[in-house]
């Protein structure tokens, strides 16, 4: 047993986030956590990182008694994290972020070998296929993928010790297929060298596919610890949830357009170009593309965010909004894709995050109604199954897929005329995705027009009625989702010919 | 541990009220040493409740010191040069106004740190006041009799007078505080406070809101300057200048009283009359002003680091 936990306590302020809770990891196995969202997943993680303490805890490496109370410990067991939060220094370059809280590599014992140090950053990234990312880039001018797979890159570059633990915390939740499938395959080859994985997804498929062993969490205690092969899928959903939850998607009449939300012709803006659409009340619109081919973009810009634009555009029976507020001002709403940097106010009440947008509504002559606030964001909290302590808790102590039920609480809390949503349910359980799924098609259903961004592929078919296709920003097809499959959107997106192009 | 982090800047308060009380029985907790010391306070209160709006933004304004300067003596030569009163005041507190919302642009349009514009309009409205007063101290038969002797009434009340000042900073205190707690407006200032660029995609007119801010902040900056004219019944270019630090002083001293440590008016309140009491006992207990200053800079850095003690871990 490379690494044995028993009887790990964790409060925060008189609150119970872990009780009791054991875990094995054995070397050359990569060892799934499952819970739902706040089931103590990031917690324990941040237990084993020596980030965060444990209350009580006896933990063992290779038999021998080990205590995790800061980072250097961890480090010193040969413990290698990629956090939940993507914690980047964006002025530094991506070579630097590699090495972050690592020692450099010298010349004559004192001056940074910055020749050697960009060249093993470079390796690290190329062992993720990843030629396009230069190491003496900033970091903070990468997309969000390229940021997690920099991450990921750090826990390889080998340090002080040899690394004999990689812990992952939803690392697929930001990366594309195809990037996924590199990652997959870096995790293989770690598992050969004999490396012990504890891997966080709430991607059900992949962990099927990926892991040896499986722990499952819930209300921060332990529930089931068992080998892959003898848990199926439905086995582990009713561990976490304890109750069964279908996992359909299924199909909607198409709706009856009886108007346009939003229509597009001809548009580019920045590396847009080529954009022709047409959104009718009610539509679901899926967005699909490789990583950063300008999905994002695409939503900013109906947020009115986009800047410059040649072309017609017509959104909410207006022109194109002119900035956020005006957009918001005339029922579009937004979900954007990195939660923490461009959707939350972490140091603030959930209230105050989930009404930020509708203050105006919300008060009477400028005066803010604060029970009726907080009344709202009761309801939404109670739709979602957000799991918090009170609606005053700031969002910073939610749990990641709980701040993201924030996020869309937000986006929800009017019947908006135009959604955008971008990777609406990154981070969310399964159970909670079925209640954003049905949300969505309930705002569907009362006349919303939906633009859905997603690397999700089945979320992304199972949802939409049509898919539009973007390559390195360029329109380049709109199809039907009926009797569409993943494999068949994935060549679109790769470009194989097939389907009809507009 | 929250409420003792919040609580030890009080208890240390309460103590060195104690301490005071205890040294000086006849002349320290006395009704009118207390409304002495409201009025003293008042301008610095007026400022630092103005500066509390930006700081809700996250954000600075280094030029208050300079712009109550120049209130003052705008409003003071116009006096000079036989303008009425009421044109004086409004030219004063225009001047605030617009030197804010100057202040506003700087930061919101052009996107200059709000550090490195508000230090060069420091330095600007500094200038200015110079120049329009010619370097002189403005007094005497130029100032209007009433002009003065707003500072000097005040609001009977029992045998004891409480001064206008105070009732002013008490009126700025009040709007402070409604429209930080209480408005809309306020919300999205917090907003942005707590991640910019967060506010704007959820449709915060973030320009617009700072630069207005900065507007609010300008104007009770003059307000201040024009209450530390009528005090000294005059007007010159550097009168006003020792109000910033003090001002950001109090807005910090509060922070660490409050929920989050964010900026709060009443919060500032609490800071203010900190300051106020520290320099008012140690003034009567004849301490030197040097060591005066530097107790009071000390008390400071004590407060905000038993504030942050049990921040970082958790
Ligand atoms: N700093 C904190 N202060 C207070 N409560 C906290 C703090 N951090 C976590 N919690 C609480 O502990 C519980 C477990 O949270 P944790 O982040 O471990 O969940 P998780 O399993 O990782 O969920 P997710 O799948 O959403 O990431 C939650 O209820 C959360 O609100
Ligand atoms: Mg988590």
């Amino acid at each position: 047993m490379l690494l044995s936990i028993r009887g790990l306590d964790k409060s925060f302020g008189g609150t119970p986030a872990l009780s009791d809770v054991a875990l094995d990891l054995r070397a050359g196995e990569v060892h799934a956590l499952m819970g739902e969202n706040g089931a103590g997943k990031s917690t324990l993680i941040r237990v084993l990182a020596g980030v965060s303490p444990a209350d009580r805890m006896d933990a063992r490496l290779d038999g021998a008694p080990l205590v995790l109370g800061s980072p250097a410990d961890a480090a010193r067991a040969g413990f290698r994290f990629v956090h939940q939060e993507l914690n980047i220094v964006p002025t530094l370059s991506v070579a630097e972020n590699i090495f972050l809280g690592r020692s450099l590599p010298r010349r004559l014992g004192a001056a940074v070998d910055w020749r050697r140090l960009n060249r093993m950053a470079g390796d690290a990234l190329g062992r993720f296929g990843l030629s396009h990312i230069d190491p003496r880039q900033k970091a903070g001018r990468l997309g969000t993928g390229d940021r997690m797979l920099m991450r990921l890159a750090s826990m390889l570059v080998s340090g002080d010790t040899e690394p004999r633990l990689f812990v992952m915390d939803e690392p697929t939740a930001a990366l594309t297929h195809a990037e996924s499938e590199r990652l997959f395959a870096v995790i293989r080859d770690l598992r050969a060298r004999g490396a012990a994985i504890l891997y966080v997804s709430h991607r059900l498929d992949e962990v099927m596919a990926l892991a040896d062993r499986v722990t499952v969490l819930r209300d921060g205690r332990r529930v089931l610890t068992a080998a892959m092969a003898e848990t199926g899928r439905a086995g582990i959903i009713r561990a976490m949830t304890g109750r069964d939850v279908t996992e359909a998607h299924p199909r909607r009449a198409a709706p009856a357009r009886a108007g346009t939300v939003c229509r597009l012709e001809d548009v580019s803006a920045g590396r847009l170009s080529g954009l022709s659409f047409e959104l009718g009340t009610g539509e679901i619109l899926g967005v699909a593309g490789l990583e950063n081919a300008g999905q994002s973009d695409l939503l900013h810009l109906l947020l009115g965010d986009g800047g410059r634009i040649s072309g017609r555009a017509e959104v909410a029976d207006a022109a194109l909004p002119r900035s956020p507020s005006q957009a918001w001002g005339r029922g579009v709403a937004f979900v954007p894709r990195e939660r923490r940097r461009e959707g939350l106010m972490l140091g603030r009440s959930i209230v105050a995050n989930t009404v930020l947008p509708h203050l105006g509504r919300l008060s009477v002559l400028g005066l803010a109604r604060k029970r009726l606030e907080t009344d709202e964001s009761r309801r939404l909290a109670q739709a979602l199954r957000l799991r918090h302590r009170t609606l005053a808790q700031p969002v910073r102590e939610l749990s990641g897929g709980n701040q993201q039920k924030v996020v869309l609480a937000r986006a929800t809390l009017d019947a908006p005329k135009l959604l955008l949503l971008d990777e609406p349910t990154r981070g969310v359980d399964v159970g909670a995705r079925e209640d954003i799924y049905a949300t969505i098609r309930s705002l569907a259903a009362q006349g919303t027009g939906i633009l859905l961004a997603s690397t999700d592929l089945p979320e992304l078919i199972g949802l939409s009625d049509r898919i539009l296709i973007l390559r390195d920003g360029r329109q380049v097809g709109l199809v039907a989702t009926q009797g569409l499959d993943p494999e068949g959107l994935l060549s679109l997106i790769y470009g194989e010919a097939r389907g009809a192009h507009e | 541990m929250i409420h003792l982090r919040r609580y030890a800047t009080l208890v240390g308060f309460g103590l060195i009220l104690l301490a005071f009380a205890l040294a000086l029985p006849d002349t320290f907790l006395t009704a009118q040493n207390l409304i002495n010391i409201s009025q003293q306070v008042s301008m610095l209160a007026v400022v630092a409740f103005a500066m509390t709006v930006v700081m809700a933004m996250g954000d600075f304004d280094l030029s208050v010191g300079a712009m109550a300067s120049l209130a003052g003596v705008v409003a003071a030569s116009l006096f000079a040069a036989g303008f009425s009163l009421p044109a004086g005041l409004l030219a004063g507190l225009g001047t605030g106004l617009l030197g804010g919302l100057f202040n506003g642009l700087l930061v919101a349009r052009l996107g200059i740190l709000p550090f490195v514009a508000t230090l060069g309009t420091l330095t600007m409205f500094s200038g200015a006041a110079f120049m329009v007063s010619d370097g002189r101290t403005i007094f005497g038969d130029d100032i209007p009799e009433a002009f003065g002797a707003f500072a000097r009434g005040g609001l009977p009340v029992g045998g004891l007078v409480l001064p206008s000042l105070s009732l002013l900073a008490l009126a700025a205190l009040l709007i402070v505080w409604v429209l930080l707690e209480h408005t809309s407006y306020g919300r999205r200032l917090y907003a942005i406070g707590g991640n910019m660029e967060a506010a704007r995609l959820a449709g915060v007119p973030v320009r617009r809101l700072r630069a207005s801010a900065f507007a609010v902040t300008g104007l009770g900056a003059a307000v201040a300057g024009l209450m530390y004219a009528s005090r000294v019944a005059s007007a010159n270019p550097t009168q006003g200048d020792g109000l910033m630090l003090n001002a950001i002083a109090a807005v910090f001293l509060g922070m660490t009283m409050s929920e989050e440590s964010e900026p709060r008016a009443l919060a500032t309140l609490a800071g203010v009359l900190m300051l106020a009491v520290l320099d008012n006992g140690l003034t009567q207990l004849a301490v030197d002003s040097y060591l005066r200053q530097f107790l009071v800079g000390a008390i400071i850095l004590a407060a905000v680091a038993s504030s942050r003690i049990g921040l970082s871990k958790g």
